[in-house]
């Protein structure tokens, strides 16, 4: 099997007082290499764990993330909960899954309350967290995600400012939220928004 | 309302790190606390009368005094879960100001003698995460996280541990057999966790803006702190207005606000010409409340005195375009996907119930299937091995007894759709 | 490892006042008030209750939500209602919940008239229901291994199959797919469910979700009878309930004895019946023209005597371990009195000195299998527990799991090298030791040494001194131990008594191997097999080489056996129809020194006698008289002979056995 996923899964193993508890974070990591939680993925983790392939499948068939059917590659996931539905996120759902068609890239899947009803109807892109949508972005979602470009980059929940209208005493800028950056107090410029997570990434607290 | 004391210039740029947080004293409320001893902050706390924020209410300065004294290994365990619908608080902190989480985490720990620590940050969260790793990451550099901390003997590790999409991994013991690497089934209680939790070690499990408050708390004292509020619902609440609002957001309130103030003068109300059907206070688990509860205060008791609850403080406004069935049939279908199917009424229950709405819908239904159904949800309630049952069965319960007329209407024209005959002589 | 010491309370249910033990579950507690609280997910031996199918409910005064009854510990001065209105409305509910998705194919169900389900829904359903929508469908009924099929339309999830795989056999095969109402019992991927304990989780099933593939379709519940036995394919002794319809044996369930095996039963015992059956012998044989042919019992009698006549003092005599004491017993007086012959043996691993036999069953020193559990440490000396005594590895695991009870597991060569660091291993985690120990240890020219080891051992341990310790011999024939007793021993008279020189056949004889040694050099002329099979039954190749010239030299080879193998189809000249354990009456012994009945559930095939009025027969014929004329009398003849067992009767060892040593203590205190 991959080295580096045996290494991710050990690493993860070494950071709880019962290695078990790295049974999500290691599916994870096997579904990023698979592409899915196939029972070849699942007989590596195992191996790895030194658990059986059925607490795995137990394991990954109960969580909505791990995905133990074949899927495409970018994950879309619509919410259509109740305030993303109260905001028209069936239709959404329904005009991002005919837009996407049968296009074996993307994984569109509805979704249950992502939490960022904030910005409803929403979608969860690959992680990246982009609302309220509108039908007529649903062209440019896809799109940008064949490109490879960052997702609607001005409907990105990371630049939001917060509803509450007397929380900032002072004005701020939209800005993203750079992850492990040093971002000094007064730089407020746009960059690019996180991306979902590289590998690395996951295992940050065992190194 | 006073100075906000969470979302405090929140958006300011960089707070997200060390430097920035610092800057602004964060980290002294730690250094206040291990001035004292931990019995001193768990008096902080308690004087404070912080009730948990993630949806049950219970007293947390009790909540820490439960778990049993002693150099035995003792867990705390912060639920960033945040998946109940219509709840997205815990996202904004955390994604924002993730040390006020970590700094209340560390004080929390010191009054529980909890020496590890995790955060069981809901899968979907990939981005606030992120950001979690990476403070976690610089409070560790900077000793905030680790062998005794500060010099203060005080020693604490903290994992950042992600779920992968399972509503019920937010009920505390799902949380934790999900944190212990299986599928996050609700345990049997007793055993309690402040007993037997974590790796049946005792542990304390706090959502995060309860942790994020207790920075705050130390900070201006207990007392102080107490004095925000209402008699029994102290300080200031975090809460997410969704749905047919206009402007959809977090909101600080201070708990007690009327409720019209929070649905109308915060959020802007429904859209122009729609007026308020139904609202939930508290999550799409809580009971819904109509028009006419608008002026209650927002706070625990006022809503459970109006047969509802504060819940994890979401409120979700439906306005009058929204047929009720579809509330129903959104509400029912969540919690059957959620259910983990453990417990016989849960599993069963659930799955029924959204049958039975969907023949409603379908237009296959009689009045007798709204006897039915309210009769299932009354058999859910209290006979469930957790919470989840009820987060279905008291929402659709209350749709049923104040939406009565609309179901039946619901029916009969759905039946006429279908050319069936009117049930109604 | 302290065991928990009940306290006696008083609670009251349904308004009667009720003792129970403080701290038993509920659900248990008012059995001994003679209430019933209906349960699904409950079964102690699974672990710590679950609390999942919601089946228990009962109100509880003080407390404002039912509670289930299978996790209330009862405390002093409860006061519990299961009859009132708010229970009777949870529990109708859950019985309605649970039917939702059950098919209710109760007419074409193999778990109809004996499902708990049916009993639950008759005794506390609500007799209606209001489901009108569609259940869920599965393809079925699948293969989930060889032996078992399941249903998954009729599960109700109520965990205990999976919860055994997890929490019993430890096997993590079985686990639940899905959620909610979505989930459902799988293995991994579709394969098959391959453990040594699988078909435990038949009878654990409360619905027809998980069926016996064999059962199947084979019988109703009022077509059948239960008649109780004792399983004697292995060491283990497993106590078994067997289905019987029209003199066969359709079924083999677990009858729990706590003491024996926890109510589980191994697959091997589970499933073996059918093959139990197969290709039997029917009828006695003598060889005639080269070839077995069948013969009336009088001409077999009579060419056995003659043969066995002819060769005197020159027989050797193996008994197989599936005799039952009472037939070693009658065996060994018809060679010593009847024939002047010492050589019987029952042992493969060869005889020990006698005294070391005697001190090895020093009553002090005798482990009984709970000590398994309870002890602080078990030492695991040259044994393989699944071939040897399967069921008594589930009762190791239960061990380490629930009380957290040490398991050391050591060779012979760790033993006799290097014994203080076993001790040094064992102590640290207590007092009370066990040590379980294969008969092997003791086999070969090093036995002795062993034994002796073994004893110093238990002498360091202080074993004798302590409670809750002791020794376990796992003998290598299923009644090794019994045969022993029973004075099937070249040194050794009933009860290890010292062969007296002055009798006939009062000299030491030879062992098994020995009695192949003089076989083959022709200083032995006959053979007489007791259900024993020198080939099947070799020890290695060397020892097959050996009894393969024995046999060949042997001028006789007289045999009960059921089943023709090569060594009896080609060596044997008379061949008397043996019978399988379900068959036989008689007794047993269990490795702890129980004495255990056997009670034939069904008739012998075809003309078959029972082995100890045969060997009556033949003695008769040989000229000596045994005087029994029934079962029973060749039982009381064992007790009479075997002091330790004096007194006993086969009453007074009824359905649950008897250790002979406790009951001594028992009887003198």
């Amino acid at each position: 099997m991959n080295a580096e996923l045996r290494a991710d899964i050990e690493a993860h193993m070494a950071l709880y007082p019962d290695s078990r508890s790295a049974a999500l974070p290691a599916l994870e990591a096997a579904q990023r290499v698979h592409g899915w939680c196939s029972p070849e993925a699942i007989e590596e983790v195992a191996e790895v764990m030194g658990v059986t392939p059925a607490y795995l499948a137990a394991v990954a068939t109960f969580y909505d993330m791990l995905e133990t059917e074949p899927v495409g590659k970018h994950s879309i996931y619509v919410c259509t909960n109740i305030s993303c539905s109260l905001r028209g996120a069936d239709a959404l759902h329904a005009a991002v899954r005919d837009a996407a068609g049968d296009d074996p890239e993307f994984n569109v899947r509805s979704f249950e309350c992502l939490g960022a009803c904030d910005i409803a109807p929403m979608a969860s892109v690959d992680g990246v967290f982009v609302g309220p949508l509108t039908l007529e972005d649903v062209p440019q979602l896809l799109d940008d995600i064949r490109a490879g470009r960052p997702v609607l980059p001005d409907k990105q929940l990371s630049t939001r400012l917060v509803a509450d209208p007397n929380a900032n005493s002072r004005e701020f800028p939209a800005h993203p939220i750079e992850v492990g950056s040093t971002t000094d107090a007064s730089g407020g410029g746009v960059s690019a928004p996180a991306q979902a997570p590289p590998a690395e990434s996951v295992g940050g607290e065992g190194t | 309302m006073t100075e906000a004391l969470l979302f405090k210039d929140i958006d300011e740029p960089g707070l997200a790190t060390l430097d920035v947080y610092a800057k602004r004293g964060g980290y002294e409320s730690l250094r206040k606390a291990f001035a004292t001893t931990p019995e001193d902050v768990l008096a902080q706390l308690e004087a404070s009368g912080l009730r948990g924020r993630g949806g049950a209410g219970f007293a947390m300065g009790k909540k820490v005094s439960f778990l049993p004294k002693g150099t035995i290994d003792k867990y705390l365990v912060c639920n960033a879960d945040e998946s109940e619908p219509g709840t997205f608080k815990d996202r904004e902190l955390m994604q924002k100001s993730p040390h006020m989480l970590i700094e209340g985490l560390i004080i929390a720990s010191y009054a529980a003698g909890a020496s590890r620590s995790f955060i069981y940050i809901r899968g979907e969260y990939v981005h606030q995460a992120d950001v979690l790793d990476a403070a976690l990451a610089e409070a560790k550099a900077a000793g905030y996280i680790g062998e005794n901390i500060l010099g203060s003997g005080h020693s604490l590790s903290l994992v950042v541990h992600r779920g992968a999409g399972a509503y019920i991994c937010g009920e505390e013991t799902g949380l934790l057999d999900s944190l212990e690497g299986k599928r996050g089934n609700p345990r049997l209680k007793p055993p309690f966790p402040a007993n037997q939790g974590l790796y049946q070690g005792p542990t304390l499990i706090n959502n995060v803006e309860t942790l994020a408050t207790v920075p705050a708390i130390i900070r201006m004292g207990g007392e102080n702190y107490a004095k925000l509020g209402t008699e029994t619902s102290k300080g200031t609440k975090l809460v997410s207005v969704s749905g047919h609002v206009q402007r959809p957001g977090n909101y600080e309130i201070e708990l007690g606000t009327p409720s019209r103030e929070i649905i109308y003068g915060l959020a802007g109300g429904p859209p122009e010409g729609r007026e308020v059907k139904c609202w939930f206070p508290g999550g799409s688990s809580s009971p819904v409340l109509k028009q006419e509860d608008l002026d209650l205060p927002y706070d625990f008791d006022a809503m459970a005195k109006a047969g509802s609850m504060l819940g994890s403080g979401a409120i979700i406004v439906v306005d009058d375009s929204t047929p009720i069935l579809d509330v129903a049939l959104k509400v029912a279908k969540f919690y059957r996907h959620e259910s983990c199917g453990k417990c016989t009424p849960c599993r069963e229950g659930t799955n029924w119930t959204v049958k039975m709405l969907e023949r409603i819908d379908a237009g296959t239904a009689t009045p007798m299937d709204i006897e039915i159904m309210a009769s299932v949800q009354e058999h859910i309630i209290g006979n469930c091995l957790c919470v989840l049952g009820d987060a279905m069965a008291m929402p659709i319960g209350s749709l049923i007894a104040k939406f009565r007329d609309e179901f039946e209407e619901h029916i009969e024209q759905a039946r006429a759709r279908n050319g069936l005959g009117a049930v109604y002589a | 490892m302290p065991r928990p010491e009940p306290h006696t309370i008083a609670f009251t249910i349904d308004g009667r006042e009720v003792q129970a033990p403080e701290n038993t579950m509920l659900v248990d507690a008012a059995k001994l008030g003679d209430v019933e609280i209906p349960v699904f997910c409950y079964e102690p031996k699974l672990g710590n209750p679950v609390g999942a199918c919601r089946m228990c409910l009962v109100e509880i005064e003080g407390i404002p939500k039912l509670q289930t009854g299978c996790s209330t510990p009862v405390k002093d001065g409860m006061v519990v209602h299961t009859q009132s209105e708010r229970v009777k409305v949870a529990q109708e509910s859950v019985v309605e919940f649970l039917l939702v998705n059950h098919p209710l194919d109760c007419p074409v169900c193999d778990k109809g008239g004996e499902c708990p389900l049916q009993d639950i829904t008759f005794g506390w359903g609500p007799g209606k229901t209001r489901f009108v929508e569609e259940k869920r469908h599965f393809v079925k009924p699948l293969a989930l291994s060889e032996k078992i099929a399941i249903d998954r339309e009729r599960c109700i999830l109520c965990y205990r199959c999976v919860r055994y795989s997890q929490e019993v056999a430890e096997d993590y095969q079985l686990v639940l797919l899905e959620r909610g109402a979505h989930s459902y019992v799988s293995t991994f991927d579709g394969n098959p469910y391959v453990a040594p304990f699988s078909g435990n989780i038949i009878e654990l099933c409360p619905v027809g979700a998980l069926t016996s593939r064999d059962y199947r379709f084979r019988a109703r519940p009022w077509d059948i009878e239960d008649s109780g036995s004792v399983c004697t394919l292995c060491a283990a002794q497993c106590n078994v309930s067997l289905t019987v319809r029209d003199e066969r044996v359709l079924r083999v369930l677990a009858r729990d004895h706590p003491e024996v095996d926890d109510g589980w039963l191994c697959d091997r015992g589970r499933f073996a019946y059918p093959a139990l059956g197969e290709g039997r012998i029917t009828q006695p044989m003598i060889r005639d023209g080269g070839e077995l042919r069948t013969v009336s019992w009088e001409r077999a009698l009579d060419e056995a005597a003659t043969r066995l006549k002819r060769a005197g003092a020159q027989t050797g005599a193996l008994v197989g371990g599936g005799a039952t004491n009472e037939e070693g017993f009658l065996l060994g007086r018809m060679l010593r009195e009847g024939l002047d012959s010492p050589n019987i043996d029952s042992r493969i691993a060869g005889i020990l000195p006698l005294e070391l036999h005697r001190a090895l069953n020093e009553p002090s020193l005798q482990a009984k299998v709970s000590d398994l559990e309870f002890a602080h440490a078990v030492l695991a000396l040259e044994c393989d527990l699944v071939p040897d005594a399967a069921i008594l590895d589930l009762r190791l695991r239960k061990g380490v799991r629930r009380h957290g009870m040490k398991l050391v597991r050591a060779t012979a060569a760790e033993l006799l090298e290097s014994s203080s660091e076993l001790v040094a291993k064992l102590k640290e985690a207590g007092e009370e030791i066990v040590v379980l120990w294969g008969e092997r240890l003791t086999a070969g020219p090093e036995g002795a040494r062993a034994a002796q080891a073994l004893l110093d051992l238990a002498g360091t341990l202080g074993i004798a001194d302590t409670d809750n310790a002791g020794l376990l011999e796992i003998p290598a024939q299923s009644n090794g131990r019994g045969l022993r007793e029973a004075g099937a021993l070249p040194n050794a008279g009933p009860g290890l008594s010292a062969i007296d020189e002055d009798t006939p056949g009062g000299a030491s004889g030879l062992d098994a191997r020995a009695i192949a040694q003089a076989l083959s050099e022709g200083e032995l002329s006959c053979l007489y097999l007791l259900g024993a099979d020198p080939l099947t039954g070799a020890a290695d190749e060397q020892d097959r080489a050996l009894w393969t010239k024995a046999l060949a030299n042997a001028t006789t080879v007289i045999s009960h056996a059921m089943n023709l193998s090569d060594a009896i189809r080609e060596h044997a000249d008379v061949v008397f129809p043996a019978g399988a354990y379900p068959e036989k009456e008689g007794t047993v012994v269990h490795p702890d020194g129980r004495i255990q009945r056997l009670r034939p559930a069904v008739a012998k095939p075809g003309e078959s006698r029972a082995e100890w009025q045969v060997i009556a027969d033949v003695a008769a014929r040989v000229g000596l008289e045994l005087d029994v004329l029934t079962g029973g009398m060749a039982s009381q003849q064992l007790f009479d002979a075997v002091p330790q067992y004096a007194g006993l009767t086969l009453e007074e060892i009824g359905g649950k056995g008897v250790r002979p040593h406790e009951r001594t203590t028992a009887v003198a205190s």
